[in-house]
């Protein structure tokens, strides 16, 4: 070391160090400013996801438990065998025994291939069926979603339009967020090894059509609509405002934001 | 520099690797977090254009109006008149840009799957059970599709 080193030398080197140290990211924020400035948005041309609030509402008295929501899931989406971004569940409960006070016997759930291809007969007979009914399934579009908070890179996130996806150029499959999702709704793609869900048909609705499923439901069992931009006679407000609406699993605190009306106390 | 802070040369050296650790994180960071990563939040704002970019499969019944609007009126003043066309036509992109590419013909089984009577289904839904309803096979013969309130 030569005579010359000072305290002060050093510290000017070391504060040199941290600033510049620190200059990178400043760097970086002000390229990311001067490219919001020049492009507004990266989002399709045209779609303003800031303009936006999607919400699915379901009307489980309307399911008729065709399946034709889930095969046109699963065509628009090239999803899988095996898996699905939408099922549909039957739900049968049987007939208290005679006597025992109770008010429902048990609940018997079944989805064969996620009601892909229709449902056959229940698995209980007719005649100790209580009651039965169709529950169709997807995203819950959380407002605190547990699958983007587990994220380890951000390749999931809630887009400000309220919809949940997956990056899938950023995905590094570690199958976290399928753990993570109370209501069982990701899957691990085995084609694209990432992680796949419901993304509310992102490339259409974006493009001003309905979801796959909801295009296809032939008895309006979905209602699909824009929170901040209602068009006349809105079915979506009409659905909020005409049943007494519920969602699934409320108590986990995920904020689950899509509706369903004429639920039973057994669905989960 | 030992002298100046009365520090041992080992611990000046460690501190000297902290600083290049964290040189070597900052620029690798910079280097490889790609340019739209916290656009708008803790993810790349270019995904949400990848992923909108994907050509959608079913063209929505609004296409299907610029030219079959005739059916379409058939169709809204009877039953199905909520259908979408495709829900029994099938999906109909590649038929709406290229006109030849006809749809796939339908048969019994896409009656049956909405129709076909079971306790799950709700009330109001018009029920058949296949076995003793007609025994022929097609439903086409007493209904029509378009219109399933009339007789053909």
């Amino acid at each position: 070391m030569s005579e010359n080193v000072t305290r002060r030398g050093v510290l000017k080197t070391l504060a040199g160090i941290v600033g510049g140290i620190m200059a990178m990211p400043a760097a970086r924020t002000c390229k990311a400013a001067v490219q919001n400035g020049l492009a507004s948005s990266h989002a399709p041309p045209g779609y303003d996801p800031f303009q936006h609030k999607w919400l699915m509402a379901l009307d489980v008295d309307r399911c008729i438990g065709c399946g034709m929501c889930v095969e046109a899931c699963c065509q628009e989406n090239s999803v899988p065998e095996g898996h699905w971004r939408t099922w549909i569940e039957r739900y049968v409960i049987t007939k208290p025994k005679p006597g025992s006070g109770e008010t429902r016997g048990d609940t018997v759930v079944d989805s064969p291939e996620g009601g892909r291809k229709g449902f056959g007969a229940e698995l209980v007979p007719k005649e100790d069926i209580l009651k039965s009914f169709f529950v169709p399934k997807l995203c819950n579009l959380c407002e605190h979603s547990p699958c983007t908070q587990v994220c380890p890179v951000g390749a999931t996130f809630e887009a400000p339009d309220g919809a949940v996806l997956v990056d899938k150029n950023y995905c590094i499959g570690c199958g976290f967020c399928v753990q993570a999702c109370p209501y069982g709704c990701r899957f691990f793609n085995p084609e694209t090894h990432t992680a796949d869900k419901c993304n509310l048909c992102y490339h259409r609705i974006t493009k001003g059509l309905k979801p796959a499923c909801v295009e296809i439901c032939p008895s309006q069992a979905r209602i699909f609509g824009d929170l901040k931009n209602p068009v006349p006679d809105d079915p979506l407000q009409k659905f909020i405002a005409s049943n007494k609406v519920e969602a699934l699993k409320k108590f986990l605190g995920t904020g689950p934001r899509v509706a369903y009306a004429g639920l039973d106390e057994e669905v989960r | 520099m030992s002298r100046l802070f009365k520090l041992p040369p080992q611990l000046i050296r460690l501190v000297l690797l902290t600083i290049g650790i964290v040189c070597f994180y900052f620029t690798a960071r910079y280097f490889l977090t790609p340019p739209s990563f916290g656009q708008y939040g803790h993810y790349r704002g270019n995904a949400m254009q990848e992923i909108a970019a994907r050509q959608p499969l079913w063209a929505g019944k609004a296409s299907c109006l610029e030219c079959h609007a005739a059916h379409a009126q058939k169709l809204a003043k009877g039953e199905h008149k909520n259908l979408s066309c495709e829900t029994c036509h099938g999906p109909g992109r590649i038929h709406v840009e290229n006109p030849a590419a006809k749809l796939p013909k339908l048969d019994v089984s896409l009656c049956v799957r909405c129709h076909q009577e079971s306790p799950s289904r709700p009330k109001w839904l018009h029920q058949i059970n296949v076995h003793n309803h007609y025994t022929g096979s097609v439903c086409t013969e007493c209904h029509v599709p378009h219109q399933p309130n009339e007789v053909p």
